[in-house]
């Protein structure tokens, strides 16, 4: 069970507290009507699915409840860092 | 094809105490009525002259019976009663959840064991008067420490029944 | 000429007679004696068959690593264990074990036919030669392997037993209590922090307990510990598995070493341990040689053979013979020599020896052949000699012995470093892999780090032999029968990667995980393959360790426990009239209330009667709820569901649609709008918690402007559904403060009020097609207004229905239940949802996808509705419908049945369908095979009573 510092309680919790929430950084266009049938495809199925760093959302369901994003090594499950959701990428 | 008797307990036949039970070195029992409330605000300023209260402004202290659950969330726990202003039209929510939860109670030196039982968290090293959303085995709780040995559990009625026997099951001496 | 009871010795106590039975026959051992080392003293050398060719075998270790001596230990009823390892199994007064694999007995085993036939069943054989017929698979080669193959049998009654759990932390967590374990827990309880040392035999010291000299300071060191409040010293615990950041899980064993009488409380419990740092001392095990014979009962690891005498003062036999490639064989057939048996000789393969341990051997009157070894054992079920030869393929000359002892170097026990993907390092003065690198906050000490001093050896387990490794029956895996030449074989046919080669060869894969011979079978492959050990691969050590009871992994789940079961406050009083109950996500529901002998097809029509002609009562407390509040509420509403919200009037309802950004439908509910910024939000039953959180992911991570917030309020109120044309009237005399006429209080509006003296928020909504109400009250009172509608009720002919007649109701009216009538790939034109779809609005989640290629195109399945030409046949739900019930198999499928029920109130059967196309076939019958017949039913709109919705007003 991974323990997963959250950015907001600004402490390290277990793993079962949290839901996984998919890849970060996937901001939902402000005008989806505005968007190809490609760039609508890109945006809600195409995923990067790297070996090695990955960011990630998390939310700390049973805890503050808070959503915030990861950068966790895919490889050793190693989180590199939390931060919370709308800073800038990491 | 081999038969397999019947589950000796079904989960429907589990039932919610009403009297406190006592192990060896905790007790289990009911909180007393409460009233309850969710409060939330991206301000804790506006929320607090809204409802007339002081509000913690770090997650997991709690005062006066509100707990800070979260950035924008706190957790009342009021005597029974307790009515609380809406704040209309203001940048806050106030609602009444007074019966959506029951309290639980584990009281004695053997309680944080029963708690440590299905509760992933290092409880030995929470300071007294804090308190935390979080969860046992698979059940959400928030978790109060009242006193060093006593500790008020919160969970949504309809769990209250399994929580209330998977504590006694980690009591011991208190399951068949 | 077997074992026997040394005259002194041992950490047993010879005052304590343990009596036990091994199939059947009476035993009788000493406290302190494991299975294996009573069973020994008593002359036992037989103790299982093997897997596959059900040869006879004896005991190989004496610990976890056992491969051969599987048992059962029965315990009564509910408590069979099989595949317990003899030398785990600490002896009590009781005990009944019963050895594995053989038909009718162990020394009689009729199977064993399957030995002499060996030659045809080389590795692969079953996937080579049980193909064809295919049909025969199932029918017959399975039942028959499976027959001659079992390993134990599984138990068939309930366990009566129960099992605890816990989770623990500590600073510092030692698995493994030898030496290195012990020293590196006392030096970190010192420091002050929290400390956990477990360790899963019957008592602490690992090494230390076959080492008499060292059981001074064990037990000072012992009693320090349990003297250290920071220090928790658990024994007869085993590390399961290492997982991410130090969370490691044990189990522990409570009750089993003790005899029924003395056992009380929980059988097992269950450790989920987080430490800040965990420490790895779990040593190292002695790997067998692999020679001609060297699986017939009396072969064993050397190590083992001391541990028996020194720790159990057992000898394995009155003669022993040594086959030695390492110095650590020498130190053992040194000390057994001290302790009493009777080592005849001392084989190596090496010529060069330290000339210390010669010495010694010599002048204990050992004989020494050094630059022999051992290349045949003669004996059945026991060891009656060795033939040796120089180099192996010199002339044979026969040793006399009833025991060999074998000493192939030492394998650390790297597993739990594995889990936590340590990296390994070849290391060829071991010739094994020793732990390198981690992210773990994790180290190994004492052997398993391959830091102790055994001596030095070879580091290759295979022994030169007269005979090709084609022709020889040496074992490498003795649990699952593993020949070195089978590994040659699987090179033969083409496997190169050692993952390839364990699975073709079943090397390394029985219950013992490969702990003796995953080592000696990566060295084979590698001399075989003519490349370095290091280029074949290492295969990767999974947990458990050992073998788990399910018990101790369910913990406290077990039975009534074993997944929380959510009531209503309303579902008491359902159980008092007899309700039949389903369950749903977790909560169980009433589906159906029989009154004396009806079924659920009476009980249902019933309630469906009642409810169109009079009124029913309805427990929809589990219902998801959520409050909605704040001055972006409305806004918020508007961005989440298809329809508007913005204009709706405080007082006034919605049906509201949710899509995902797919566009497809994953839920949908009425909801209502109590103030400017305050909304009742209901969701499914079982979406509660899915639509919650979706929604709380659009307010904080793309809306996080929005002012309004979100309380989940499911459990906050109960709702008893009051439906039927004489619903007004059962509430009237109960409710106060709102005006319940028609004008006042039209369909889809809600109330603020009181209901039998508590507050209410009153619904007048319809999932039923009738003049409806849904009363919210606490719930904590849900229980007294539920009684006091029913009572009212009564004076109306009230029915209480349950799910099963609600899920009919609204079929009759085709209102879809998501989940049912959706799947995850319906969009709201395809339930014919569209007039829910706000055109005019700019955006919502899931508007974009709603113009995709995909969901525009033509031929998309679509809701519809179904009448069978026979109006009594009832479709079943799921069935697949076709077009041309003529064509030939397999037939081109255009949808299926989502819903179906008999509808008491139009006296036939209705349902509901996604099919192709589905509204341009209004009229056209379709064909529903089923095995024994085909249904035909003609398409119609889903819309089965009261097209007009008059029925609404009562």
């Amino acid at each position: 069970m991974l323990l997963i510092h959250c950015p907001y309680c600004e402490e390290a919790r277990p793993e079962v507290e949290f839901v996984y929430g998919g890849e970060a950084h996937i901001a939902r266009p402000l005008d989806p009507s505005t968007y190809s049938d490609e760039q609508w495809e890109e945006f809600l199925y195409i995923r990067s699915n790297p070996r090695g760093r990955h960011h990630e959302r998390w939310r700390h369901t049973h805890g503050c409840g808070r959503f915030f994003n990861a950068v966790r090594d895919t490889v050793t499950d190693v989180f590199e860092t939390t931060y919370k959701a709308g800073e800038a990428r990491k | 094809m081999v038969e397999i008797a019947e589950i000796a307990v079904s989960a429907a036949e589990l039932k919610l105490g009403t009297e406190p039970v006592a192990g060896a070195s905790v007790t289990l029992s009911h909180a007393a009525p409460r009233a309850r409330y969710s409060l939330r605000a991206r301000d804790a300023k506006v929320l607090s002259d809204v409802i007339g209260r002081a509000l913690p402004g770090r997650i997991g202290d709690q005062a006066d019976g509100a707990i800070c659950l979260g950035p924008d969330e706190w957790y009342a726990i009021l005597p029974e009663g307790t009515a609380m202003p809406r704040g209309e039209g203001l940048p806050v929510s106030v609602t009444d959840i007074s019966s959506r939860a029951l309290g639980l109670v584990l009281e004695g030196p053997g309680a944080l064991g029963v708690l440590s039982s299905g509760c992933p968290l290092d409880l030995g090293k929470m300071a007294v008067g804090r308190a935390t959303r979080t969860v046992f085995e698979t059940v959400e709780i928030i978790v109060w420490r009242e006193a060093e040995d006593r500790w008020h559990v919160e969970v949504w009625r309809s769990f209250a029944t399994w929580l209330w026997n998977a504590f006694l099951a980690a009591i011991p001496g208190a399951h068949g | 000429m077997s074992g026997f009871r040394l005259a002194d010795g041992g950490r047993i106590d010879r005052r304590t007679k343990r009596n036990f039975t091994f199939d059947g026959k009476a035993r009788w051992g000493y406290a302190g004696d494991s299975l294996a080392s009573a069973l020994l003293a008593q002359g036992q050398m037989l103790f299982g068959r093997s897997f596959k060719y059900h040869r006879p075998r004896g005991i190989l270790g004496a610990g976890v690593e056992e491969p051969n001596a599987l048992v059962t230990v029965d315990r009564g009823p509910g408590r069979v264990t099989p595949n317990l390892r003899a030398p785990s199994v600490a002896l009590h007064d009781g005990l009944k074990a019963t050895s594995q694999n053989r038909f009718p007995t162990l020394k009689t085993d009729l199977i064993a036919v399957n030995n002499v036939l060996s030659a045809f069943f080389p590795a692969g054989f079953y996937n080579k030669t049980f193909m064809w017929p295919r049909a025969a698979w199932e029918k017959v080669y399975e039942p028959i392997i499976r027959r001659l193959a079992g390993l134990g049998d599984s138990p068939t009654t309930r366990d009566p037993d129960h099992y605890d759990a816990t989770y623990a932390h500590c600073e510092t967590l030692v698995v493994g209590a030898g030496p290195a374990g012990i020293a590196a827990a006392l030096e970190a309880a010192a420091n002050g922090g929290r400390v956990i040392l477990i360790d899963e035999q019957e008592e602490i010291g690992g090494g230390a307990l076959s080492d008499p000299a060292q059981w001074a300071w064990l037990a000072e060191a012992s009693a320090k510990l349990a003297a250290m409040d920071n220090v928790t010293v658990l024994p007869r615990t085993t590390a399961i598995g290492h997982y991410h950041q130090n969370f490691v899980v044990a189990a522990e064993r409570l009750t089993d070493h003790l005899s029924l009488a003395e056992a009380e409380g929980a059988r097992e419990k269950l450790w989920r341990i987080r430490a800040g740092e965990v420490v790895l001392a779990m040593g190292a095990i002695e790997r067998p040689l692999v020679f001609e014979g060297n699986d017939v009962p009396g072969v064993m690891l050397a190590s083992a053979a001391k541990t028996f005498a020194l720790r159990y003062g057992v000898a394995v036999g009155r003669k022993l013979v040594v086959m030695a490639v390492h110095d650590s064989g020498w130190r053992d057939a040194l000390a057994l020599h001290k302790a009493g048996v009777n080592i005849a000789a001392i084989v190596d393969l090496r010529r060069d020896v330290a000339s210390e341990l010669t010495e010694a051997a010599r002048n204990a009157r050992i004989a020494c052949y050094q630059g022999y070894a051992v290349t045949s054992v003669s004996g059945g079920q026991a060891v009656k000699g060795v033939t040796i030869a120089l180099a192996g393929i010199g002339k044979g000359q026969q040793l006399d012995c009833d025991a060999v002892l074998m000493a192939g170097g030492w394998t650390p026990t790297v597993h739990l470093w594995s889990h936590a993907k340590g990296t390994l390092r070849w290391e060829e003065r071991w010739g094994a892999y020793v732990p390198d690198k981690t992210h773990e906050n994790l180290r190994c000490v004492g052997a398993c780090a391959g830091d102790w001093d055994f001596g030095k050896g070879l580091s290759g387990g295979l022994l030169p032999a007269p005979k090709p490794l084609h022709e020889s029956k040496a074992f490498v895996d003795f649990q699952n029968d593993v020949k070195a030449r089978d590994i040659g074989l699987a090179v033969q046919e083409g496997f190169r990667s050692i993952e390839h080669i364990k699975r073709y060869t079943t090397n390394g894969m029985a219950t013992d995980q490969g702990k003796t011979s995953n080592l000696n079978g990566l060295q084979i492959a590698s001399g075989v393959l003519h490349r370095p050990v290091t280029e074949i691969g290492l295969t990767t050590f999974r947990p458990p360790y050992t073998p788990q009871s399910f018990g101790a992994i369910l913990g406290h789940h077990k039975e009534a426990l074993f997944q929380p079961l959510r009531k209503t406050v309303i579902d008491d009083w359902a159980a008092a009239q007899g309700a039949v109950y389903e369950n749903v996500a977790q909560w169980r529901r009433a589906r159906y209330f029989p009154q004396g002998s009806e079924d659920m097809d009476a009980a249902v029509a019933r309630e469906c009667r009642t409810v169109r002609s009079a009124v029913g009562v309805f427990d929809a407390s589990t219902l998801g709820k959520i409050e909605v509040v704040g001055p972006d509420a409305a806004e918020f509403l508007n961005r989440m569901y298809t329809n508007p919200w913005k204009s709706l009037e405080p007082g006034r309802c919605r049906y509201g649609l949710l899509l995902g950004e797919h566009g497809f439908i994953i839920d949908d509910g009425v909801s209502a709008r109590l103030a400017p910024d305050r909304f009742h939000l209901t969701t499914t039953t079982g979406g509660a918690a899915r639509v919650l959180n979706l929604m709380e992911d659009y307010l904080q991570t793309e809306w996080s402007d929005l002012d309004v917030w979100l309380t989940s309020t499911t459990e906050q109120w109960a709702v008893i559904a009051v439906q039927g044309p004489k619903a007004r009237r059962v509430i009237e005399p109960l409710v106060e403060g709102i005006d319940l006429s028609p004008e006042a209080f039209p369909h889809m509006s809600v109330r603020e009020g009181m209901i039998c003296g508590v507050d209410t928020r009153l619904f007048r909504v319809s999932f039923t097609g009738e003049l409806g109400f849904e009363v919210n009250v606490p719930a904590q009172h849900g229980r007294m207004v539920w009684e006091a509608i029913w009572a009212e009720g009564q004076k109306h002919g009230a029915a209480a229905y349950g799910t099963e007649t609600m899920h009919v109701l609204r079929a009759e009216k085709g209102f879809i239940i998501v989940g049912q009538d959706t799947d995850g790939t319906v969009t709201p034109d395809d339930a014919g949802l569209g007039w829910a779809v706000g055109k005019k609005k700019p955006d919502f989640v899931g508007k974009r996808s709603l113009s995709r290629p995909d969901i525009v195109a033509p031929g998309r399945k679509q809701l519809v509705g179904l009448l069978t030409d026979d109006p009594q046949a009832v479709l079943e739900e799921g069935a697949q419908i076709v077009a041309d019930p003529n064509q030939p198999v397999p037939m081109t499928m255009i949808g299926h049945v989502t819903s179906s029920y008999h509808s008491a109130t139009l006296g036939r059967s209705i349902a509901m369908a996604l099919v192709a196309g589905g509204r341009d076939r209004m009229g056209e019958t379709l064909h529903i095979p089923m095995p024994d017949k085909t249904i035909s039913a003609k398409v119609v709109a889903p819309m089965f009573y009261d097209a007009e919705g008059s029925r609404l007003n009562g």
